[in-house]
């Protein structure tokens, strides 16, 4: 394609501020949205991508290459069915002409084509391409119009668009430099035009380019870095500079180097590259580094134009506050990066990133301050508030404030989680070693846990809930091992946080969970497709996580049936207990595979043992095993030996002969079958002690020796006997070595038989083996 | 002083800013409001069709945020200015920065952030789309493109200003407590208003009697659905039955069929006492939020309470729409 056959295209839809929770989708979406109708207007040629930009002002995108003419195209079109476009003398019909007339041709020039259900009149209708330019100004404006946000608004009348906030101006432009043109249209009432506006302060007023050369620079040079991979990289400069010349008053210096004037792309990226040298030489005064925090980064860049940091302080009374407090109130409130030293202590400063530059930041810099100090303030208020009323005071409190609606209130939901952790105990593997001192923390840490949701600091910054009750906890002299538990107890929040620290406080928190899942399920709030508004599929995550992690031996099956009936008082054998089961199960899968990566048919395989799911850590050792050997030739062929010896016993159900005789040694005629049973009577009780050991890896190796009988039995045995006294023997043999061999400890079955099989979902299930 | 235009310049200078693009400068209104939202100078103008511009000071109680004068930027009672530009104009922006300048803040020497925050009032089932415009991280005015009021979709949208002007003031004067903020030359914002903090958040916290507050909210609910019922009465009469109600008015006795006495004169639409019906529904609000600081409502009972409030107001909103629909047709003839 050469150039003179192409232009570009330039679109920008100027806004109030943006949110910058949307921003990143806003711009993908338009993006989307302008390419998807330029491609159906035929104008993305081979070469067309098109690039997008945003800041909280605006929407870019830019086509650097598409078609500047539309090309021709031709199509059938169908018309009546022949049987219907000419009466019986063979004349046309009314249905035929006007099909013809209606795109200004004769009945004569149709064609006849033949469909699946007969035969029609059709025409072939060309349509000549048009100018790009007419082609835009009805594609943009729909393009535009079809953009859709979580929260959109009106801004003049209900008749008007709705945007994510209101449009200010459009700039459109086709073509670059002397060639240039305005692409007119109209949305939301606005004409669109070839100004674009700088940064509020910096560069204000409308400013006319003539495509996207010119439309760079001018933003940059009035305070825009448009594209939000630039500003990441400038405030990552800035917060490292301002960190650096911290204290040496060479922050302004060193800014005005670099960015004043702004220039040239070229010249601006060469000054911020090298701005990057010159602080590496820099000594450090002292070492300083922000609380990394990508979360609030992204939401930075996404709420400026033009990012700079500096660097404020505080008193450091305030450190006495906990740690947690003091970020969440400088992160989640004040948006700003915590600061640490090299041993990772909280400093006394913080860095703000502001949207702006001026000669002198002290004015900014104390107006941070003093808001910083009297959020401190306020957090050490509620801190003393609250410290006036013990956790276990407010926990008659509870009483007073509602779970769930069908659930009750939060002191019924800690006395079903007391009967729960109770219920543990009882499960408890000894070699665990819980000492009845630390189930007595766990009991205390269950009754004081929730109790944090009636204090001040809790009402205010509610993402402390559980750290705050441990903080107040420890602070009221708690035992540490109790505190930690309160602290821990909402751990793990997702599947790649850690599971809490201590023993107590993964009691506390399993209890905590399972009781959310199993109530959960009960009170009908199962989670469906994308929505999970009671965050059970998190709990069950915690729970899994936990259990496979720090408690051993624990069968979740037999808890959730027994909290089920004694905990939130189902119904015995109630339908809900098997989705709670189905939804657990679920769960172990998920972590399996996404945390202890094991591949799909591991996980079905050891899932649907005999052994099961229940007991997380157990299924993680098996599959961890299995998975050692899997690749191994011998449990290829093992995997068809046990999918065939299944097939089988599939077939043969209806008769109900298989597995319902004993196994009559004298019955076995065959010298196959005969060392079939030998192999499987040894290697059944190897099995028996292997697994009472775990010791899984052994176990399967174990197994592993199988394969030549059950192999030589299938190539030299009928099952399927004459005499149905054999036919029942071989049958149940079969059916023992499935139940007590192939799918004991996981089911080869479910094993992929070739290579490669493993990574495709579903693949076991749709392969046949034998 | 250090500098920095005193409060009460500052709410000069600001209703003069307004003053001069058009805006009504308004009183504040005699009752204990959350926020100049809850005025009839918002609430009801924001409703129908009719252009609006008003500004007006407005001390609002926010029992919650009481600290007993103890906090440095806390106040059970503080200060708003409140503006309502309805159409908003397409410069709506560019006018409030420039409002900003009017009180002393050179923008360039600061960092003003439009900072995602959408405003809303459960008990007057009002709602917008907006900004907390954070200056050099300070929260200093709420900017609201108003989408719901009383329940009601706004057509045309208002934009709502509400500047924290206590803050402000102890920005521009760079201290550091509000109480030290200079009212004027000679007084502080403290020796006006310390007591007065103090003494509201003990009665808020502590003193209030929560059997007290409900009651004085069933009771105002109970004359504010009252109120209304007589202007249901009426309005029903209004559709079909207006003829039936005429005839029988002329021919007999109104019909003795037990329902009550006849209605008052005060129920004719014209003075009909809607203003009271929304003022009761503030004192019910009021209450509920002094409640609410008392820790003396449980969950469930909250969203109640909240629930009652609201459907007042919904109410309160729908007769305004009704009326000033029924003003416009009765215009042309």
């Amino acid at each position: 394609m050469t150039a003179k056959h192409t232009t570009s295209l330039l679109l920008e839809i100027g806004c109030e501020e943006i949110p910058a929770r949307f921003l990143e989708a806003a711009q993908r979406d338009l993006g989307d949205c302008i390419a998807k109708a330029l491609a159906q207007a035929r104008l993305m040629g081979e070469s067309s991508v098109a690039q997008t930009y945003s800041t909280p002002r605006r929407l870019v995108v830019h086509v650097p290459s598409i078609l500047l003419k539309q090309p021709a195209r031709t199509e059938e079109v169908t018309g009546p069915p022949v049987k219907a476009a000419f009466d019986s003398l063979g004349n046309p019909t009314r249905a035929a002409e006007s099909f013809a007339a209606k795109y200004g041709k004769q009945v004569a020039d149709l064609r006849r084509v033949t469909r699946p259900k007969g035969e029609y009149l059709s025409l072939e209708v060309s349509e000549e391409g048009r100018d790009t330019l007419q082609v835009l100004v009805e594609v943009l404006p729909s393009a535009i119009g079809q953009l859709t946000f979580p929260k959109s608004m009106y801004w003049t009348s209900k008749s008007g668009v709705r945007f994510v906030r209101p449009i200010r101006w459009i700039l459109a432009l086709m073509g670059e430099g002397a060639s240039a043109q305005v692409i007119p249209f109209e949305f939301a009432g606005l004409k669109s035009g070839n100004e674009t506006r700088g940064h509020r302060i910096l560069g204000p007023g409308g400013v006319p380019v003539d495509g996207f050369a010119r439309y760079a620079q001018t933003l940059r040079e009035r305070g825009v870095e448009f594209d939000p991979q630039w500003r990441r990289k400038l405030l990552r400069l800035f917060i490292d500079a301002s960190l650096r010349t911290e204290g040496t008053g060479k922050t302004a210096d060193l800014a005005r180097k670099v960015f004043y004037p702004a220039g040239s792309l070229a010249d601006y990226i060469a000054r911020a590259e090298g701005l990057q040298k010159e602080m590496e030489t820099l000594p450090k005064p002292v070492d300083l580094t922000i609380v990394t925090d990508a979360e609030l980064e992204t939401w930075h860049v996404n709420s400026t134009e033009t990012p700079r940091a500096l660097v404020g302080h505080f008193n450091e009374r305030f450190l006495r506050l906990p740690r947690e407090v003091l970020v969440t109130v400088m992160r989640d409130h004040q948006k700003y990066f915590a600061v640490e030293d090299g041993e990772g202590h909280l400093r006394p400063c913080f860095v703000a990133v502001l949207n702006t530059r001026t000669e002198d930041e002290s004015l900014i810099k104390r107006g941070h301050e003093r808001v910083l100090a009297a959020r401190f303030t306020d957090a050490e208020f509620f801190w003393q508030a609250d410290q006036r009323v013990s956790l276990r005071d407010r926990a008659p409190m509870l009483a007073r404030v509602i779970y769930q609606e069908k659930l009750g209130t939060y002191a019924d939901k800690v006395n079903r989680t007391l009967l729960l952790c109770r219920e543990i105990f009882q499960q408890l593997p000894a070699s665990l070693g819980i000492t009845s001192a630390k189930k007595h923390a766990a009991l205390e840490a269950i009754q004081l846990c929730k109790c944090d949701l009636t204090t001040q600091m809790v009402q205010e910054f509610t993402e402390l809930q559980g750290i705050v009750g441990g903080l107040y906890a420890q602070a009221q002299g708690q035992s540490a091992e109790v505190a930690e538990a309160i602290y821990d107890h909402y751990k793990p929040g997702n599947m790649e946080d850690s599971c809490p620290r201590s023993v107590v406080g993964c009691l506390v928190a399993l209890s905590d969970k399972l009781d959310t899942v199993v109530a959960g399920f009960w009170a009908g709030l199962d989670p469906t497709g994308s929505s999970d508004q009671f965050g059970l599929r998190r709990a069950g995550n915690g729970v899994v996580k936990i259990a496979a992690e720090r408690l051993p031996g624990l069968h979740l099956d037999g808890l959730a049936h027994r909290h089920l009936s004694t905990g939130v008082g189902a119904e015995p054998n109630s339908p809900i207990e098997r989705r709670v089961k189905d939804f657990l199960q679920e769960r172990v899968e998920y972590y399996l595979r996404e945390v202890v990566k094991l591949r799909y048919d591991t996980t079905r395989a050891v899932v649907n043992s005999s052994l099961g799911w229940s007991d997380p850590s157990d299924a993680v050792l098996r599959g961890k095993a299995l998975e050692s050997l899997i690749d191994s030739a011998d449990y290829r062929a093992l995997s068809l030996a046990a999918k065939r010896t299944r097939n089988i016993l599939m077939k043969s159900a209806a008769d109900e002969e298989a597995g319902m005789n004993h196994l009559a040694p004298e019955l076995m005629k065959e010298a196959e079958e005969q060392s079939l049973y030998d192999a499987f009577t040894s290697i059944q009780k190897r099995l028996v002690e292997l697994e009472a050991r775990s010791d899984y890896e052994a176990a399967f190796r174990e197994l592993g020796g199988m394969r030549q009988p059950i192999d030589g039995f299938f190539d030299q045995v009928l099952v399927m006997a004459e005499q149905p006294e054999v036919r029942a023997n071989r049958l149940a043999l079969l059916s023992a070595i499935n139940t007590q061999v192939f799918s004991r400890l996981a089911d080869l079955s479910e094993v992929a038989a070739d290579d490669g099989g493993a990574e495709k979902a579903g693949a076991s299930e749709n392969r046949r083996g034998g | 002083m250090s500098g920095g235009m005193t409060f009460q310049d500052m709410m000069i200078r600001l209703s003069q800013y307004w003053a001069s693009r058009g805006c009504v400068i308004a009183l504040p209104f005699d009752l204990e409001v959350g926020a100049g939202t809850m005025c009839p100078e918002t609430f009801f103008r924001v409703l129908g069709a009719a252009p609006w511009r008003v500004a007006y000071v407005q001390p609002s109680r926010r029992p919650a945020d009481g600290r007993y004068g103890e906090n440095p930027n806390r106040l059970v009672k503080h200060t708003q200015l409140q503006v309502i530009l309805k159409p908003p104009p397409d410069d709506v922006q560019d006018l409030y920065l420039d409002s900003l300048e009017s009180i002393g803040i050179n923008l360039r020497e600061h960092d003003v952030r439009f900072e995602e925050d959408n405003w809303e009032s459960p008990t007057l089932g009002a709602w917008g789309v907006g900004w907390q415009v954070m200056l050099d991280g300070l929260e200093i005015t709420q900017f609201t493109y108003f989408q719901q009021c009383g329940g009601i979709d706004l057509d045309p949208v208002s934009v709502e200003l509400t500047y924290g002007l206590e803050r402000i003031a102890a920005f521009l004067q760079n201290v550091n407590n509000v109480f030290d903020v200079q009212w004027n030359e000679l007084t502080r914002y403290g020796e006006l208003r310390l007591k007065e903090e103090l003494e509201i958040s003990v009665y808020d916290f502590e003193a209030a009697d929560p059997d007290f507050c409900r009651q004085e909210f069933d009771l105002c609910e109970k004359e504010a659905l009252r109120l209304l019922s007589v202007w249901k009465r009426e309005k029903r009469l209004v559709g079909q039955e207006r003829k039936e109600a005429a005839k029988e008015r002329a021919g007999r006795e109104p019909a003795a069929n037990g329902s009550g006495p006849s209605s008052p004169p005060w129920a004719d639409p014209k003075r009909f006492p809607l203003q009271k019906v929304f003022e009761l529904c503030l004192k019910c609000s009021h209450l509920f939020n002094i409640l609410d600081a008392r820790g003396a409502i449980s969950v469930t009972e909250r969203a109640g309470l909240i629930g009652r409030v609201r459907r007042l107001a919904c109410r309160v909103a729908e007769i305004d729409v009704q009326r000033k629909a029924r003003a416009m047709e009765a215009q042309p003839a």
